[in-house]
């Protein structure tokens, strides 16, 4: 097709081409083309085929208001080729087609619409019962648009962006780009966002005056020159506003450009204030056909040859309710196109000039006609025009009919944004009523299309904008709304829906091929608020986000229900423009921590979990049971990095008043030396956290916590203490500390070699705490504990030492063969001595008395208000509550898999942990019961899941399992 | 909704830095004679207002500071502190 | 004719002046409970009251999923009868509710969460529930989309497979019940606002309404999300609730890629592909309360963020549509179901966080045998009010939220 050339509204380089696939072809498009008007410059004219009956689809509007020209584009799916660039090389496809788009074979389906009313699958295909799953894998496969393939990676780098400012305008059409000028002449900084590759608006292409001599699109040109070439304005072209939320945080994607370091980006301002300029889009008219490719909208089909040099069709019909109809018939009559006959929907108010004009070049205007019907199956041949009552009608050949019933005011931010709005008689639009803090609308989208007003509007908008930030007061605001009143207000708009009609295939909703006739039928059904209809009729919930149906759907609803009330609009939701999950996720990155072992722990056979917020070691054996690592702490001596246990240090005059709030223990008996284990309950008296108290000086401890509760200990220590005003201090030391767990009859050995200190038995018994040096350098802080039942010796040593520490005692203990051990080592191990594990042998729900743990509550301090304590006393004697009991199996072969039940006819509890232990031979565990299977003796019955009924036999038997006077530890 | 609040220290802030911290239900109760309803009552039960709360926030990604402050349930919006409030 | 086009639910009615039983929400648990009083109690004097329309709340907010593998003995069988329930009330209602049976995988990111799936599972079996664990290998083989690799945030141990499961079109359940309800007698009453309840001598006397007063002895309510702040307001009952925004998204629709409900507690994440080809996903909150129904930019991108990862392939969709939902959460993640106390003739049926959907069925059934009999049934004993004071919380927080043991 040729092009044409050579006037100044071009956005296309006839210089530089492009080549696309489709259908086997390469065709060539120019920079600066859409997928879409590249293909239609190759006279492709079906660019798909609709969802439900297969219906030819082609080019309708440039905005991507509808899924018409939706293609596969280089693998991705549903690509709205209308206003997406062409870039060199892209592969594009035809979807929701069998055979081909032209030839689809699925075609036959539109003569079936009398089978599909409204929410037919309702009422149909679940009688009898056994149809159902059939037409279900049925509708699955005709459903769904485009295809994606499971093992699809898209490709490109998609980035994200956080951006501050003091204004930010959304749409850079004239009163988008005025705001933006009047706002940064005070010097703040303002953010312009423009989905089109450039600024200027529907004056972009428009011939019409802005003043004498001067066309609008000359205006757009002069001020885009202005807005790029300030330096306070930061304009982001080819970004679509996606989400507007309260208090003005307003998200969008951008596209990048070929030179640009991302393929799309996620963009999120903060702004002050916000200015809405986003226009009008047309308002389709409603007929039988009205889809057919052929028939186009106004703005389509002049952009289509002022933007992009293609003259749309060779005879026109145009068929509008608005004076751009007539002026885009007349500037497309000037460049070449055949026009047969305008056909107004108004009978009065036309622009004078306009008329004038088109008689002039003897183009008819039929006045209060409109058309009733597009002929030809694939491709427009012939139009029939009406009078509004239908009585009257005329046949008129033609290749393009170009339709328009009015316009309707791009309203989705100022929605998003929580502004309610309600149907203005005059102007046929929905206005704000009441618009949220911080935020203006502007330009055409208020009613008024006069040249000037459409700038004032963007001039008292900037300085509303700048008012609601106190940077200018209210008096030139007033100056300039003073001024903008004087010019032309809010236009009367046209409110016509459908032509005279019975609207059996008048569509009202092209993504979701919903016609007049459905939104009938699913009012008679009683379906009588716009809001149900659509949910009913799935009208306007398709990719074209409402764009289609979104003005038309409540204006019919109120005139066929005839009911008193204005038009209600239907929701609209974000994302305004679909939007890729790969924009979204931006830069996404994963977030692990790692212990300062890491890379030795790895190197040493460590096999790897993600457990909470770090990285760990859980195995050092292949085979996942971990006997080598469980005997060799039993008989010899292990390391295990637990450096991801919560530490703090907790200092001030009001510290033991904080742990005493926090622990069930009484804190004020702790002596230096020693340590203290204890526990914190929630208000229910569950236990949330266990760990070790270190009193290091006069109101100076140092804690420690499970590693999951670390990231909350502070949070949690605060709230409990939240009214009181105590002064204590709290650091986070979790990071800063890395521990070293060495465990074994042969841990003092080895630890001994390296340690500047007397750490024999009577020097540090069991419990104690010492502090002391490694080679007169690397200060340590180390316990005696018995978590996994073994001599053992907790080193807290600071992390940048972590490595040198570790060496050294791998070093010392290489004589007797020291080895690392895991988390699943130190789990067995640990239950064997019956000790136990938050989360594992608990639950939300599971309080400290459960847990056998209540020895280390103190009932006396109740002036403390302990975390727990009211809800402990007052459960202490409900028989309904789980114990904590250690289990053995009747057949010792194996252990029951962990989260196995316990169960009679009921369920009465279940299997925390539970092992084969290497140690002893048994099959034991720990189990949490209800309190009448508790008893030492007790017969458990216990079903695993896939255990077909056959249940395993198991008594419950004292704790621990291993070395019951605990002598072992205290070696 | 996009939620910012103000910490006594840091500022206003987007909300996603802190956690709530439930309804101000005023300082711990004394434990004695306490009767498991009136418990109840402190640790679990809400008002479930529909309007403007006092309620706490802590400052997670920040600060850490546990503080109080109004907030519009209706909206999701900070709010001044309304002059009947006490 | 094939098609007829007569009103559903018939014509309007017009507020009476008594009712035997009023119900406040015209939801899907209200609708319910009306539906089974009349079916199975013979009580048709019943109306509904409905601020705004039918399904305006949850009801039409929530994303379809139902299932029955909760995490305790108390909850399992309640799910496990709503589920048995979709395809006879399909029958019953001549309304297709296009239960669609294509079983739901609840992944699994460690070996504790593979732990707390086998207690789920047994607990499942143990009830006559169909629930398996599979390895991360079979769970590809199923959801060929699925990430398996070790880079990812959470790396996938397995799944729990529960056959049963699947969607049920929500806005059919709304419109299937409101039509067997309206068949039956009931008053749905839309556009009209519950202003008080009255009560004398603490029992219910009757309930203001924005249409008009009513007398009646028996007052239900199942207002969703926003049950807990009509009984404080209304009658000074407070209640363990929090009021939050959940949000739910669908992409556009693509021809057939998952053919299960796909899950994922640690990614806080579900997915499945709705009947007309939309990947429909969402499962995370905005953890303070409010009553507004906004979604958050914050939210659609975690969701992107975790779809990322886990189902890779979708980085090439994109999303359409977002919203949000009100979810009434106790703590225990268990809902309320109380009658007679401390009010008589007041019931409640609420916090049921975000499994309102999929138990709608088999609680109306059992609130409607708990108003008609003023007795609680056994199924229902356990949601009692009085758990929280005795210190009993129900320990279904499992059922979705991620599982990690503390070393």
């Amino acid at each position: 097709m040729k092009r044409l050339r050579q006037f100044p509204t071009l956005h296309i380089d006839t210089n530089e081409t492009r080549s696309l696939k489709y259908r086997g072809k390469s065709l060539q498009g120019f920079a600066g083309d859409t997928v879409a008007t590249a293909l239609y410059a190759n006279g492709i004219r079906i660019f798909s085929r609709s969802l439900k009956y297969h219906r030819p689809r082609g080019l309708y509007n440039l905005d991507g208001e509808s899924s018409n020209t939706c293609m596969e584009v280089d693998g991705v799916p549903n690509v709205r080729t209308e206003n997406t660039l062409l870039k060199d090389g892209m592969v594009v496809k035809a979807q929701n087609v069998k055979g081909s788009v032209d030839h689809d074979l699925m075609a036959f389906i539109d003569k079936l619409d009398w089978l599909m009313p409204a929410g037919f699958y309702y009422k149909t295909m679940h009688k009898p019962a056994a149809v159902w799953p059939v037409a279900m894998k049925a509708i699955r496969k005709a459903a769904g648009v485009g295809t994606i393939s499971a093992d699809y990676k898209v490709k490109g780098r998609y980035d994200e962006i956080f951006l501050t400012a003091d204004v930010c305008v959304i749409g850079g059409g004239a009163a988008g780009m005025m705001a933006a000028l009047t706002a940064a002449e005070s010097g703040v900084r303002v953010i312009v966002l423009e989905s089109r590759p450039h600024l200027g608006g529907c004056w972009d292409y428009r011939t019409g005056a802005y003043k004498e001599n001067k066309p609008l699109f000359a205006r757009a040109r002069e001020l885009a020159g202005q807005v790029e070439n300030t330096s306070n304005i930061r304009v982001f072209k080819q970004t679509s506003m996606v989400g507007a939320y309260n208090n003005n945080l307003i998200t969008a994607f951008q596209v990048g450009k070929s030179n640009d370091a991302f393929t799309e980006r996620y963009v999120e301002i903060r702004s002050k204030s916000v200015v809405v300029a986003t226009g009008c889009i047309e308002r389709p008219l409603i007929f039988e056909n009205n889809e057919r490719p052929g028939v186009m909208q106004v703005a389509c089909a002049h952009r289509l040859a002022r933007s992009y040099g293609l003259l749309p069709g060779e005879a026109a019909v145009f068929s509008i309710g608005h004076d751009l109809g007539l002026e885009a018939a007349l500037d497309l009559f000037d460049l070449g196109l055949k026009i047969r006959c305008v056909a107004d929907i108004r009978e009065d108010g036309h622009d004078a000039g306009l008329l004038a004009a088109l008689a002039e070049r003897k183009i008819p205007v039929l006045k209060g006609w409109v058309a009733a019907k597009a002929h030809g199956c694939k491709q427009v041949t012939k139009v029939t025009l009406a009078t509004l009552d239908g009585t009257v009608k005329r046949h008129i050949p033609c290749d393009l009919l170009v339709a328009s019933a009015g316009h309707t005011p791009v309203n989705g931010p100022l929605i998003l944004a929580q502004t309610n709005i309600a149907y203005d008689n005059h102007s046929g639009f929905f206005l704000p009523k009441k618009l949220p803090e911080k935020m203006f609308s502007a330009g055409w989208m208020t009613g008024r299309s006069h040249p000037q007003a459409i700038e004032a509007s963007g001039q008292v908008a900037g300085l509303k904008a700048l008012a609601a930030i106190g940077v200018t007061d209210k008096t030139a605001v007033f100056a300039a709304e003073k001024e903008a009143a004087a010019l032309p207000g809010i236009d009367r708009g046209c409110k016509l829906v459908t032509a005279p009609v019975k609207g059996r295939k008048s569509f009202i909703c092209f993504d979701e091929d919903t016609t007049i006739k459905n939104i009938k039928q699913a009012i008679d059904m009683g379906f009588d608020v716009p809001e149900l209809i659509k949910r009913f009729t799935s009208a306007g919930t398709g990719p074209g986000q409402g764009g289609i149906p979104g003005h038309n759907l409540p204006l019919f609803v109120s005139k066929y229900t005839a009911s008193a009330s204005k038009p209600m609009p239907t929701a609209v939701r974000p994302p305004l423009v679909p939007t890729l999950l790969a924009t979204y996720a931006g830069a996404h990155h994963h977030m692990f921590k790692r212990t300062p072992l890491h890379a030795s722990q790895k190197k040493g056979g460590g096999i790897f979990r993600n457990i909470g917020v770090w990285q760990r070691a859980r195995y050092f054996s292949s085979d996942f049971d971990c006997k080598d690592e469980i005997l060799n702490v039993r008989n010899n001596v292990g390391l295990l990095d637990s450096s991801t246990l919560g530490k703090f240090r907790i200092f001030g005059p009001d510290a033991l008043k904080a742990l005493q709030r926090l622990y069930v223990s009484d804190m004020s008996k702790l002596k230096q030396g020693r340590i203290k284990y204890s526990a914190m309950c929630n208000d229910d008296g569950c236990v949330i956290d266990d760990g070790i108290v270190i009193k290091r000086g006069d109101n100076d401890y140092y804690v420690t916590t499970s590693s999951g509760r670390a990231g909350n200990t502070v949070e949690w220590f605060r709230y409990h203490t939240r009214y009181d005003g105590w002064q204590y201090h709290m650091v986070n030391l979790t990071d800063a500390m890395g521990v070293i767990n060495i465990s074994g009859p042969n841990a003092r050995k080895v630890l001994k070699k390296i340690a500047d200190a007397d750490i024999s038995n009577n020097a540090f018994p069991f419990a104690g705490y010492r502090e002391f040096t490694v080679k007169n350098t690397i200060p340590v802080r180390a316990m005696r504990l018995g978590f996994v039942g073994e001599l053992s010796f907790e080193l807290h040593v600071p992390s940048s030492y972590m490595q040198s520490v570790w060496d050294m005692l791998m070093a010392a203990g290489a004589e007797f063969n020291i080895k690392n051990f895991g988390l699943e080592a130190q789990n067995v191990l640990r239950m064997e001595k019956g000790h136990i594990i938050l989360g594992q042998e608990s639950e939300q729900r599971t309080n400290l008395l459960d847990l056998g743990l209540g020895f280390l509550w103190d009932r006396k301090k109740t002036a403390a208000k302990t975390v727990g304590a009211v809800a402990l006393r007052q459960a202490e004697n409900d028989p309904g509550r789980f114990k904590l009991v250690g289990i053995r199996m009747q057949d010792d072969a194996r252990a029951p898999r962990d989260g196995a039940l316990i169960v009679d006819t009921h369920v009465r509890g279940y299997v925390a942990t539970a092992r084969k232990s290497f140690t002893t031979g048994e099959a034991v565990g720990m189990a949490l019961v209800e309190s009448q299977l508790s008893k030492p003796g007790s017969r458990l019955e216990i079903y695993e899941d896939e255990c077909n009924e056959i249940r395993l036999q198991a008594r419950v038997v004292p704790m621990p399992f291993y070395d019951p006077d605990g002598q072992r530890m205290k070696m | 909704m996009a939620l910012t609040l103000t910490c006594p220290i840091c500022g206003k802030r987007n909300g996603y830095e802190f956690r709530y911290g439930g309804e101000d239900k005023g300082s711990r109760p004394d434990e004695k004679g306490l009767s498991p309803a009136d418990w109840c009552d402190y640790v679990h039960m809400n008002t479930c207002t529909a309007g403007v709360q006092k309620e706490w926030w802590f400052h997670r990604d920040g600060c850490g500071a546990w503080f109080s402050t109004y907030r519009n349930t209706l909206s999701n919006l900070e709010v001044d502190r309304p002059e009947d409030s006490t | 004719m094939l098609f007829t086009y007569k009103s559903l639910w018939g014509k309007k009615p017009r507020l009476k002046s008594s009712y035997e039983v009023v119900i406040i929400g015209g939801g899907l648990h209200g609708l319910a409970t009306a539906y089974y009083l009349a079916r199975d109690h013979g009580i048709t004097d019943v109306a509904i009251v409905e601020k705004r329309y039918i399904g305006f709340g949850g009801a039409g907010r929530n994303t379809a999923i139902v299932r029955a593998n909760q995490r305790t003995q108390y909850n399992v069988p309640l799910y496990k009868e709503a589920l048995d329930l979709w395809p006879v009330l399909t029958k019953e209602l001549d309304f297709n509710l296009m239960f669609n049976n294509c079983g739901n995988l609840n992944l699994m990111h460690s070996e504790a969460a593979m732990k707390a799936a086998r207690m789920t599972i047994a607990t499942a079996q143990f009830h006559g529930v169909e629930s398996h664990l599979i390895d991360a290998k079979q769970a590809k083989e199923m959801v060929p989309a699925l990430n398996i690799s070790e880079d990812i945030t959470f790396p996938i141990h397995g799944a729990m497979y529960h056959p049963p499961g699947g969607i049920v079109r929500h806005d059919a359940v709304v419109w299937g019940l409101a039509k067997g309800c309206a068949k039956k007698g009931v008053h749905i009453h839309q556009q009209t606002e519950a202003t008080a309840i009255h009560t004398q001598g603490g029992k219910i006397a009757g309930v203001t309404t924005s249409q008009g007063h009513i007398k009646t002895p028996k007052v239900l309510v199942s207002a969703g999300g926003y049950s807990a702040g009509v009984i404080n307001h209304m009658l000074g009952l407070k209640l363990p609730i929090s009021v939050l925004t959940i949000q739910a998204m669908v992409t556009q629709p693509l021809k057939p890629l998952l053919n299960h409900v796909v899950s994922s507690g640690a990614y806080h994440c579900y997915a499945n592909q709705t009947l007309k080809g939309e990947i429909a996903t969402g499962a995370h909150m905005d953890p303070w309360p409010n009553y507004t129904t906004q979604t958050t930019a914050h939210y659609i991108k975690h969701q992107a963020e975790a779809l990322s990862d886990w189902l890779p392939c979708l980085r090439g969709v994109r999303f359409m549509r977002i919203w949000g939902g009100l979810a009434d959460m106790t703590p225990d993640m268990a809902p309320i179901l109380e009658g007679n106390d401390p009010i008589g003739g007041f019931y409640m049926d609420c916090g049921w966080g975000y499994f309102g959907f999929k138990s709608c069925s088999a609680a109306g059934k059992y609130m409607a045998q708990f108003i008609a009999t003023e007795n609680c049934p056994d199924m229902l004993k356990p949601f009692n009010l009085r758990r929280y004071e005795k210190h009993q919380l129900m320990g279904e927080t499992a059922a979705l939220v991620s599982y990690t043991p503390d070393n």
